[in-house]
């Protein structure tokens, strides 16, 4: 029996060197098509019932985990990946074929082997795959936004939007229902309340000081206090000085 | 070593100096005329000659017991320092008056009669206080040069460790390099080598000219335009390679910038921002626009994607982060980064630097 694959990567070159490969290493597989895409594979593999995949992870539109969760249980999947640690570590636990780029010979003999065993116990690809991928993209979202906090602000300047790191923010002051962000560079108003800000922004990096200003911290210089026992930051680079309400002035305790 | 030990040292050094010594010694020669002078009215015995000498051999002797027991004993505390001057000007006063007397009988023959209204008395306390005095005002002195000298050396110290942390700063900023698209790289490269050896080789030599440049530990802090845009190009013919038709670029920096001294690895990560943020997840591609540009005296330099746009930018972008804090170290307020919308897609990121500076 003749088996097909699809053979799905960006590079075009890189299509044509698996191909190679593989020509060298299963002489009798027939690719019967290159994607240039996600979205390109998944059609190839609703059109010709390929046996096997073979999937680059980073592409464009879908990513290769993306692909492989919807054509799960309609063929054998073998990543491809030029350098993803955490899939690469769920693949070896999960016991998924993949393969590294570039594509030593010998490994990809040993894949083409496991494959080929495989693929005559069962002709049925195992269903389970769609959860373990499923599980995986999880792990990836995951593992990606370790640092889920607000990190760019979007703000209209004349026509065009801007797009302002929270870095460069010098603090927040609340205006009714919008924001003023202050920074080096002057100030922008954003429709967003001081309270989802405070929600959204690291608590390490930003305190509030006051019902209406949040200031990031980094650009304090120095904290004096007022008669009324309120407290007058100082900020650096900047000329005017923001208030402390009492309520908290704890955060400055150990100053 | 104590602060007082530093400074009895500082002493030393400082009158180990000729050119010091001179300069002292000229001040307590012109003082003790003065007060010769002084004495001469104020004092029961109106002779001027005898006033001079006696003052002067007072002053000297006093100066160089000081010095002498300074040298020897470098006291550790200000009690003992106290204690040794206390010594040496009682012990001075009274040599200083003999060696006077002595002077005066033998060289210029001429005899004081001590005892008359307690003169003798009247000159120990006359010595004392004004032994004091000079001495205090030494003290002051050198203390006041001690504590400018310390300051100075403080500020260099200051001074050398901002430099320091400003250059290591610099190089901790450098882009790292993305291992995943070194090892596509080195993929495509090992294809092509088969394929079309010829381009392969000229991406392997790109690559080795954007390596050379992002590995390297110690980057100038200083080179012109046309070396960086020579990085960028590099980069970006190889990522042409990767990415083929999905990827368009254009250059356009007029002739004389080319040349204009700009810092390294400024433009480098907003080129790689675009790409990877911007057409490599783009299934259609784009292209990207680099503009020079010489405004008044700011030098604005711009990357135009026509990429996805703002919706890849949720994730913390080490790259242009690295980017402003670079440019905050080198022009402070003066260097910006504005990331803009483009139109109609896309991002737009300008870099302005102060064109003096750079």
């Amino acid at each position: 029996m003749t088996y097909k694959a699809i053979i799905a990567d960006d590079e075009k070159e890189l299509r044509t060197y698996l191909k190679k490969m593989l020509a060298e290493v299963w002489p009798q597989l027939k690719i019967c098509g290159e994607a240039a895409n996600g979205k390109e594979a998944v059609k190839m593999v609703d059109d010709f019932v390929p046996h096997i995949a073979f999937l680059d992870i980073r592409m464009p539109g879908l990513s290769g985990l993306d692909v492989a969760k919807k054509i799960a249980g309609a063929c054998r999947i073998v990543f491809v990946t030029a350098f993803d640690q955490y899939a690469v570590e769920a693949f070896e636990r999960e016991a998924v074929d993949y393969l590294v780029k570039p594509v030593t010979k010998e490994r990809l003999q040993q894949t083409i082997n496991r494959l080929k065993k495989q693929l005559q116990a069962s002709a049925e690809p195992p269903r389970e795959l769609a959860d373990v991928i499923t599980q995986i993209l999880a792990g990836f979202q995951k593992n990606r936004r370790t640092d889920d906090y607000l990190q760019w602000i979007k703000t209209q300047h004349r026509n065009t939007f801007r797009l302002i790191s929270v870095e460069e923010v010098d603090y927040f002051q609340a205006r009714d229902k919008y924001t003023l962000v202050m920074t080096s560079d002057g100030e922008a108003l954003i429709k967003k309340s001081i309270k989802e800000l405070t929600r959204e922004l690291d608590p390490q990096k930003f305190w509030q000081i006051h019902r209406g200003t949040v200031v990031q911290v980094s650009r304090i210089e120095h904290v004096g206090r007022s008669l009324t026992g309120r407290g007058i930051l100082k900020l650096k680079n900047r000329s005017d000085t923001l208030t402390v309400s009492r309520q908290y002035m704890h955060l400055f305790k150990q100053m | 070593m104590t602060e007082t030990q530093y400074e009895t040292e500082f002493i030393l050094k400082y009158w180990s100096k000729f050119r010091n010594i001179l300069a002292d010694g000229i001040i307590i020669g012109s003082v003790n005329t003065l007060i010769a002078f002084v004495f001469t009215f104020i004092s029961p015995l109106k002779d001027f000659l005898v006033t001079f000498i006696m003052v002067h051999s007072l002053g000297v002797t006093i100066s160089l017991m000081l010095l002498l027991s300074l040298w020897v004993f470098r006291p550790r505390t200000w009690a003992r320092f106290l204690l040794i001057a206390g010594i040496d000007i009682a012990c001075g006063v009274l040599i200083g008056l003999g060696a006077g007397m002595i002077l005066l009988q033998q060289v210029f023959a001429i005899g004081v009669d001590w005892n008359t209204n307690n003169l003798f008395g009247q000159a120990v306390i006359a010595g004392i206080i004004i032994s004091s005095v000079m001495l205090y005002s030494f003290i002051a002195k050198i203390r006041l040069q001690y504590r400018n000298a310390m300051l100075e050396e403080e500020k260099i110290k200051r001074l050398a460790l901002e430099k320091e942390t400003l250059s290591a700063n610099l190089r901790m900023l450098q882009a790292q390099i993305e291992p995943h698209f070194l090892f596509n790289t080195l993929s495509n490269i090992i294809s092509l080598i088969d394929t079309k050896p010829d381009k392969g080789k000229s991406m392997l030599l790109d690559l080795t000219k954007y390596l050379r440049v992002s590995l390297s530990r110690t980057l100038p802090e200083k080179t012109t335009l046309s070396q960086e845009i020579s990085m960028i190009k590099a980069y970006l013919d190889i990522q042409k390679i990767r990415m083929a038709e999905r990827l368009h670029y254009q250059i356009d920096v007029p002739d004389h910038l080319w040349q204009h001294v700009f810092p390294p690895m400024l433009l480098q990560p907003l080129v790689e921002n675009a790409v990877r943020h911007g057409l490599e997840p783009k299934v259609e591609g784009g292209e990207i626009i680099i503009r020079a540009a010489r405004e008044n005296n700011l030098l604005k330099i711009e990357v135009a994607d026509t990429g996805l746009g703002f919706t890849d930018f949720d994730q913390p972008n080490v790259g242009i982060a690295n980017v402003r804090k670079r440019l905050h170290l080198l022009f402070g307020e003066k260097g910006k980064l504005v990331m803009e919308e483009n139109q109609p897609q896309g991002v737009r990121a300008i870099i302005e630097v102060p064109i003096d500076d750079v």
